[in-house]
């Protein structure tokens, strides 16, 4: 869902000013930025900006909003600033010169050569299409899954070490001295997100360790907002990559977001993963596209049938996580959704969110026609199930009991809740809890020592 | 036997006694005796809807619909040609409808009385009856007024045997959403329905309208009989003389009383009863009530020349106070008469009376004074010409075999269509006269599938059906008579006779269509001249 | 228990979450550029090029909008954008370029954004092969004409089936058909089939086509029933039948005086979208002429007559009460006593008598008002 996808570029705007001022030297990062970053607001405060040559005095721009949607106007300029795209001076504003000038350069097309991706200009003697590239990319990825789950029986080959390294860095799967490496409860989480957003979470995995390798993050996001807008089916040349980029791409073509026929190929193909990587629409639910999903039969109370016409053992797994499986036919897989199995699916660490969004993202096309998409009875079961597991609620701290006079008792109560660490109170029998204790004994201490 | 037999058949309204039948007018059949009178009647109905005299007669009973005969596999053996062909002809068998320029009573005082008696809580109709009918009560007005902005409503409810009165005779749509929220909505359906009270409060409110204007009643009668404190014929006289049209929507049954209401006030016709057959229905029912009704005899209205205001808008520096609901408002319309601030148009100005209006109210209603011309199917022989709707770009079916080969056996659309333009203006396009062949061809080859075409008879441009849907009910003008001009018109038409046109405006076909062209011309010409048809004057240069 | 809520699984994706079909009529009349260049000093293609980066900056917004372009030609009306299908498809400018010049436009084509670049060279492709295909008499013969009901139309109808599926905003009005309100492609579509927003920009150099007052009319009412907006941009000559097509739709409608800018009116004015326009006052005309002109004399009126039958106006009651366009005998009685004051018939004096036949003056000095004694 957009929300997950969100939250992978909620990451970036953590980056500091520096490296945001060199990101916008490029009007597809710029333009990328702008479309997936800023909420329709901000968007058209921008635009409305662009081609203005003198900053804007803040009273036009408050006298543009309509009164009651102060809100929203905050909103917006809060995200333009946290992304450095707009800075306040003196009463007005005004758009950061690059940014300004890179998004100009992206509607009128002047930016240099192969800003957008320099398409091959010589025929490719082993042309591939698009249905290769998508079972390419669907291959890889799922490599990398199966081997997350641990199915490794499949055809497909383990990833290459770059892979394993970047999953153990980024805690979706551990070393483990009895069985090797093992997938962690973060990795679980990451399984039943959707592929667009699986594939930013690698990325940005891989952004934390390119400072490692001594890889400028500038670069690597260039390349990767790049790849966003480069054409399906077309081949494009090596020439206006850098070093850094070029480095890259080996490594690109190991999660299948690039094909790239030998390393010495000079022209690599985008695959749907990276023309996917700043659009918006689900492009790819599951890495092979084409299988249907799940259909919720009618439900009792808790017990749910779930009829999957999955083939691939990859989602069948996933399944296993939180569903007890029943049968398996060639051609449907019957599991049961059920109080155990979702508990044990809380106890590994997967939240009641994440099973939900899996289910919706997944759900048959004969379901979606139902809205909403799943039986709300499921929905809220599953829910309940979960904060079954939170009926208690544990809080560590100091209990202060058998007050010599009430009045003092009050005292302290009052004092403990001024500052805040008050927790529990009993006035009957005398009781105080609070969680950090040494304020409360300093007090006392003073109270009787003045009171002396 | 035979005789009881065949009554039983051919009579719709079994309790009709033959004096009531003799009276009514039902076929034509006069007075007279009894038994002649029946036989007359009888012929006439046979005359009217029945397949050829002398054909064995079939019991209703007997004539049955296998609906399965519609569904028929295609050549290749999948039925989705035939479900495209279904679901075109549903769309169209909606749109035809009579477009001569006819007089119309535009300016229009309606009366819409509810039943709102015990016989609306039947769950017959989902939730209720009565749930139901609120609901499209309030779609009605609002599309009543959309359609007829300078007329009035006013709504009555028939409850528990009296008549309640839930909003009066008004212009303002949103005066009356609400009045149908408080009153309508609280209220619980109970007891009889009387009609008389209902037509007698409705006929008081009738009673002050100019005679300009059209005087409706529109019933929703969900009960089966109806307790009246007097003679139902005495107000039905009564309505008759003051000249109000009466027209009821049934939603259980045939009532006889309620047939002869409508004929009587509607000049023997009745085709402004209708009883529903399920919610869909009702609704079709309903909103027909919402087009103007045609003028049927000179003195039913008269003609005359109203005074009326049309104000500008205006934005005041400090509020000040208006004159129709007292409050502070910064802006609003000012009579041209007698400056006084009123809030909404279309109204009457509340200190001079002057009837204001804005000249968009107008220009509402010019569509039901111009309609547009209905579009006739386009056969296999002329479908080559487009592979695209012109105005919304959707691609055509090109081939014929990707369409089921079976065409369906209900009432041929087009060919209807056919007849009817072709009846009215001399339909020259050969466009109109291919199916009709094609119809009777039906009894000999196996019939054509339909290219999903349909084409302007003016500039015989093709469009595809959701076009025309939207086109004739929301749009009212031909995107490609409007949009292009005559030589582009004419370089259209100078690619029939069939050749392979590479599209281009200036193809150079011989002009055999100049005997087209002067025939549409001629047709464009007696079209204009119909009976009182406010024509081309309206557009300075057509 | 707030966590256990599951209200939130009625509520429908708000129709705010739609993507935005931005259609641009355009007039492309020569010779109405010709004089607005001389007069303002921007020439068409500086004037198309500006528009182009308008729609950009409307495909930029989003990846799922999209845009179409018509134009409203001397001969009528042309798809420009997506290219009317039936046509040859080749672009004339193409046909004398040498390979080293293909290979510069390749060069800059890569610097393009596809998007964007797909659009622009389809519109300049269509627009090449329209003039191509109109002669300079063609032009003189109709200097003026402007197909502005013929464009409208054709917007709508491509709207309702790219918007709407083609079921043109109605809802079928049967309860229980909103259950299924998801279309077959799975996209989100709200109460009545709507799958995007939609609203359409006109940018007219041309006068107000008189003659085509009845179908601009029906496409502003069908424009409100579908809920389109329609913005107008006029850059010469102010009308009152586009006035009154913003109005009607709620669209912006401006005049700029400054046309060398025109893409930061663009931009500002015009380019936010539906669920934007709900937090911004945008500048528009307010003051918009709703006064009708009269059939005989074309007079714009304030106060008028109208025929109850053809509902033609006129300024004051036509000679002979015939209407002169539906030849209707018309009742013109109750109009005769207008401009004359009303005055009652003077009584007959019988007051006299009466006030005679009463006793004593004393009662009749009590019938006057009192007057106050010292």
């Amino acid at each position: 869902m957009n929300s997950q996808a969100m939250k992978s570029f909620e990451h970036l705007e953590g980056l500091s000013e520096a490296i945001f001022k060199r990101l916008y030297q490029q009007p597809a990062t710029a333009l990328a930025v702008f479309r997936r970053m800023l909420p329709n607001l901000a968007k058209t405060f921008v635009m409305a900006m662009l081609f203005n040559p003198d900053p804007v005095p803040v009273s036009s721009l408050e006298a543009f909003v309509r009164p009651d949607q102060n809100r929203l106007k905050e909103e917006a300029f809060g995200k333009l600033r946290q992304l450095y795209i707009v800075t306040e001076r003196q009463g007005t504003f005004a758009l950061d010169a690059t940014f300004k000038v890179e998004l100009r350069k992206a509607l009128t097309g002047g930016g240099s050569p192969g800003s957008f991706g320099l398409p091959c200009d010589t025929e490719d003697k082993n042309r591939v299409d698009i249905s290769f590239l998508d079972r390419y990319a669907a291959e890889q990825w799922e490599s990398i899954l199966h081997f997350m789950v641990g199915n490794e029986t499949q055809s497909s080959q383990r990833p290459s070490e770059g892979v394993v390294r970047l999953l153990l860095h980024g805690k979706l799967m551990e070393q483990n001295r009895a069985s090797g490496t093992v997938i962690t409860q973060l990795g679980f989480s990451f399984l039943l997100q959707e592929v667009n957003s699986q594939v930013w979470t690698l990325l940005l995995l891989y952004l934390d360790m390119a400072e490692q390798l001594r890889m400028d993050p500038v670069d690597i996001l260039h390349f990767l907002f790049l790849l966003g807008s480069l054409e399906l089916g077309q081949d494009y040349d090596m020439k206006s990559l850098t070093p850094t980029q070029k480095g890259m791409l080996e490594d690109l073509r190991d999660y299948g977001i690039v094909y790239q026929r030998k390393s010495s190929s000079r022209r690599f193909y985008p695959t749907r993963l990276a023309t996917g990587l700043t659009s918006e629409i689900r492009s790819l639910r599951s890495p092979a596209a084409t299988l249907a999903n799940a259909t919720p039969g009618n439900d009792e109370n808790g017990f749910l049938i779930i009829e999957t016409n999955y083939h691939s053992p990859l989602q069948i797994a996933v399944l296993n996580l939180f569903a007890r499986l029943i049968s398996r036919f060639p051609n449907l897989v019957t599991a049961r959704i059920t109080r155990e199995s979702i508990r044990q699916a809380i106890g590994k660490g997967i939240t009641a969110e994440q099973i939900i969004d899996y289910m919706t993202a997944n759900a048959h096309p004969q379901l979606r026609k139902n809205s909403p998409v799943l039986p709300p009875t499921v929905v809220d079961q599953i829910r309940l199930w979960q904060i079954e597991g939170e009926r208690m609620k544990v809080t560590s701290g100091y209990l202060f009991k058998e007050f010599a006079t009430n009045a003092e008792f009050n005292a302290v109560c009052k004092y403990a809740d001024d500052i805040g660490v008050l927790v529990w109170i009993d006035k009957n029998k005398g009781m105080l809890f609070v969680s950090k204790h040494e304020q409360i004994a300093d007090y006392i201490r003073k109270r009787a020592q003045s009171n002396r | 036997m035979a005789d009881s037999d065949e009554d039983f058949v051919l009579s719709s309204s079994g309790d009709d006694r033959p004096k009531a039948r003799g009276a009514g007018g039902g076929g034509g059949g006069g007075g007279g005796a009894a038994g002649s009178s029946r036989r007359s009647t009888r012929k006439s109905k046979r005359a009217d809807g029945a397949p050829a005299p002398g054909a064995t007669k079939r019991e209703k009973w007997e004539d049955i619909q296998r609906s399965w005969d519609n569904v028929v596999e295609g050549a290749d053996g999948s039925i989705a040609g035939t479900v495209i062909g279904l679901l075109e002809a549903t769309k169209r068998k909606r749109l035809l409808r009579d477009t001569t320029p006819i007089q119309r009573g535009i300016i229009r005082h309606l009366v819409l009385i509810l039943d709102l008696s015990s016989a609306m809580l039947e769950k017959d109709l989902r939730p209720t009856r009565f749930l139901l009918t609120l609901r499209y009560a309030r779609d009605f007005v609002t599309e009543y007024f959309e359609q007829n902005p300078i007329s009035q409503l006013s709504i009555i409810g028939m409850h528990d045997g009296l008549a309640l009165r839930i909003s009066d005779m008004g212009g303002n749509p949103a005066d009356h959403l609400t009045a149908l929220q408080e009153k309508a909505f609280t209220v619980e359906p109970k007891g009889a329905s009387s009609l008389q009270n209902a037509l007698e409060m409705g006929r008081a409110e009738l009673f002050h309208t100019p005679t300009h204007g059209t005087r409706e009643i529109l019933l929703i009668f969900g009960a089966l009989s109806s307790s009246d404190p007097g003679d139902i014929h005495d107000t039905i006289n009564s309505l008759i003389e003051d000249r109000i049209q009466v027209r009821i929507v049934g939603l259980a049954a045939q009532v006889a009383v309620c047939r002869e209401l409508v004929m009587k006030t509607n000049d023997g016709d009745d085709s402004a009863y209708g009883v529903i057959l399920d919610e869909g229905h009702y609704r079709e029912l309903m909103m027909a009530a919402t087009t103007p009704p045609v003028t049927k005899t000179e003195e039913k209205s008269v003609p005359s020349l109203l005074m009326m205001g049309f104000p500008s808008r205006t934005v005041e520096k400090h509020e000040s106070l208006c004159s129709c609901h007292s409050n502070l408002t910064k802006g609003g319309y000012i009579c041209p008469r007698c400056t006084a601030k009123v809030c909404f148009l279309p109204t009457e100005c509340p200190c001079c009376g002057l009837t204001l209006i804005l000249s968009t109210h107008l220009a509402r209603s010019y569509h039901h004074l111009f309609p547009l011309k209905n579009w006739v199917e386009v056969p296999w022989s002329e479908a080559h010409t487009s592979t695209h709707c012109w105005s919304c770009q959707s691609p055509f079916p090109t081939n014929q075999s990707q369409t089921s080969s079976i065409k369906i056996k209900i009432r041929n659309p087009s060919t209807t269509a056919a007849t009817a333009t072709a009846s009215r203006s001399n339909g020259a396009t050969t466009t109109s006269t291919a199916p009709k062949n094609d119809h009777q061809q039906q009894q000999q080859q196996p019939p054509q599938p339909p290219t999903q075409r349909y084409a302007c008879t003016d500039c015989k441009t093709h469009f595809c059906i959701d076009c025309d849907i939207f086109t004739h009910e929301s749009l009212h003008n031909c995107p490609g008579c409007q949009s292009l001009s005559e030589e582009r018109v004419k370089a259209r038409a100078n690619m029939w006779p069939p050749s392979i046109g590479d599209g281009t405006a200036d193809a150079a076909g011989e002009p055999t269509s100049s005997s087209m062209r002067t025939q549409v011309a001629e047709a464009t010409k007696m079209l204009e001249n119909s009976k009182i048809a406010p024509g081309s004057s309206m557009e300075v240069e057509n | 228990m707030d966590k256990v809520d599951g209200t939130e699984h009625y509520n429908f994706k708000a129709p705010a979450d739609l993507a935005t079909l931005q259609v641009i009529i355009l007039d492309t009349n020569p010779l109405a550029w010709a004089t607005f260049e001389k007069s303002s000093s921007l020439s068409f293609p500086a004037a198309l090029s500006q528009l182009l980066i308008f729609a950009n900056a409307h495909l930029a917004f989003s990846q799922s909008n999209r845009c179409a372009v018509i134009a409203n030609h001397i001969d009528g009306v042309h798809f420009l954008s997506p290219a009317d299908p039936g046509t040859d498809h080749r672009d004339p400018g193409e046909a004398d370029l040498t390979p080293e010049d293909l290979k510069e436009i390749a060069n800059q084509n890569a610097s393009k954004y596809r998007v964007f670049r797909l659009l622009e060279d389809e519109v300049r492709a269509s627009y090449r092969r329209l003039i191509k295909n109109t002669t300079p008499e063609a032009v003189m013969a109709c200097p003026n004409s402007s197909y502005l009901a013929g464009a409208l139309s054709a917007a709508l109808t491509y709207i309702n089936r790219i918007c709407f599926g083609g079921t043109g905003g109605r809802s079928s009005g049967v309860p229980g058909d909103e259950k299924s309100k998801v279309n077959s492609a799975g996209g989100k579509v709200d109460e009545t089939g709507r799958t995007m927003h939609a609203k359409i920009l006109v940018v007219s150099v041309t006068p107000d086509p008189a003659n085509q007052y009845i179908p601009v009319m029906n496409s502003i009412f069908a424009a409100q029933r579908l809920k389109v907006p329609i913005d107008v941009c006029k850059l010469r000559d102010s009308t009152v039948f586009l006035q009154q097509a913003a109005d009607a739709t709620g669209g912006v409608y401006m005049e700029p005086e400054h046309p060398q800018g025109l893409i930061q009116y663009l931009m500002m004015g015009f380019l936010p979208d539906h669920l934007a326009r709900q937090s911004l006052i945008l500048p528009t005309k307010v003051d918009v002429d709703f006064r009708a002109a009269c059939f005989c004399h074309k007079k714009v009126l304030d106060i008028g007559f109208v025929c109850s039958v053809c509902l033609s106006i006129f300024c004051e009651p036509p000679q002979g009460a015939v209407c002169s366009t539906c030849q209707v005998k018309l009742d013109v009685t109750s109009l005769e006593n207008i401009g004359k004051p009303v005055v009652l018939p003077p009584k007959k004096k019988k007051k006299k008598k009466a006030i005679d036949s009463l006793p004593e003056s004393g009662v009749a000095s009590a019938a006057e008002s009192p007057v106050p004694t010292e």
